[in-house]
């Protein structure tokens, strides 16, 4: 073979190896980056394909921004309602301590009049006439008479009177109330209302206590500012209320 | 000697090609359309070597001017918004197989006129 080239040969060979050198460059560097882009998600993609992709994106943020939206709103409703909610919930609870007051589930304390009614049994107050007990009429009589005149809570002896409670005898002259609390002389009853009405609806001409006063029986009826009654001690269940 | 060179280049290309870093998405249909540019030069180029009016000057020229020339105008129809490069690639792969066409023709012609020399050798 021959050494000596031919120059112009030498240049031309150089210069088509430039140019194979330049296309295989370029040749593989797209080849690599084709292949690259093929592995990856969003690289890889065609341009259409990544406009698509971006629409449907936007299409998905758009629904959910519409979706937060929503809820956002919602839960400014649920705010406002829960504010009702509270304020519904306060009057419900005032409604509940009323009504436990009224029930007799809660101790009270108000202005009312205090009786003391002390049994004069046996005291002669003649020559044939001696006084009898204070039955569980006369007991019922004052209970009654107090919560007509708007007594709105009474206690015997601190036994609260609840919607339920009895006054009822057992034997000959055992007087019990609720379920089954003895009570005897003193009878101290307690009635939180209308101190004046109170009064006026037990004393004076007529009323249950004069009335007893006259049978013999020591009586006292005071106004008091502040009375307090106990709650209702025992247990307030129902068994065939339905 | 001119392939030795040729074989070369390729390797060397090849070789740098494979372990260069990777381009950008954005920049790859550039790449492509010069590929595209470039193997158009190099048919016509073996064209010329067949039709024996091969010139070195017009060959390296063509090879780079139409390279940077497509990326000029895919680059342009990029701006524009019209894919200007469809244009280019439909030109180049036009002419890339009206090339092969001629090589073809030529072998085939060359092959033909062997055959017919040999018969012709065979028969006397």
């Amino acid at each position: 073979m021959k050494i000596k080239v031919n120059k112009e040969k030498l240049v031309m060979s150089i210069t088509i190896g430039i140019a194979c050198f330049a296309l295989m460059l370029v040749m593989f560097m797209q080849f690599k980056m084709v292949k690259q882009t093929d592995i990856t998600a969003i690289e890889t993609m065609r341009e259409s394909e990544l406009k698509l992709e971006l629409s449907s994106w936007n299409e998905k943020y758009k629904q959910l921004y519409a979706r937060y939206e929503e809820v956002v709103t919602k839960m400014e409703e649920y705010k406002n309602e829960s504010v009702t909610d509270q304020k519904t919930a306060q009057l419900l609870e005032a409604e509940l301590e009323q009504l436990n007051e009224l029930l007799g589930k809660t101790d009270v304390v108000g202005q009312g009049i205090v009786i003391q009614l002390i049994d004069n049994q046996g005291k002669k107050i003649s020559e044939d006439a001696t006084v009898y007990a204070i039955s569980k009429e006369n007991l019922l009589r004052v209970i009654n008479e107090l919560f007509a005149a708007g007594a709105e809570a009474i206690s015997i002896n601190g036994n609260r009177v609840i919607s339920t409670s009895a006054v009822y005898t057992i034997g000959t002259d055992i007087l019990k109330i609720n379920n089954g609390n003895k009570i005897s002389s003193p009878y101290v009853i307690n009635a939180i209302g209308n101190p004046d009405y109170l009064k006026s609806s037990v004393s004076g001409k007529g009323g249950i206590v004069d009335e007893l006063e006259e049978l013999g029986h020591e009586t006292s009826v005071d106004i008091r500012d502040e009375i307090e009654i106990e709650k209702y001690s025992d247990d307030i269940s129902t068994k065939y209320i339905k | 000697m001119i392939y030795i060179a040729i074989i070369i280049g390729c390797i060397i290309g090849a070789l740098i090609g494979i372990n260069a870093p990777v381009i950008p998405y954005t920049y790859s249909t550039f790449l492509a359309i010069a590929v595209v540019a470039a193997l158009d030069s190099v048919f016509g180029g073996i064209t010329s070597v067949l039709k024996k009016n091969f010139d070195l000057v017009i060959f390296i020229s063509g090879f780079f001017c139409n390279s940077l020339l497509s990326i000029a105008l895919t680059y342009l129809g990029q701006k524009l918004n019209l894919d200007i490069y469809l244009a280019a690639l439909v030109v180049f792969v036009g002419r890339m197989f009206t090339n092969l066409t001629i090589i073809r023709r030529y072998y085939i012609e060359k092959w033909t006129v062997k055959l017919e020399e040999k018969r012709k050798s065979m028969g006397q």
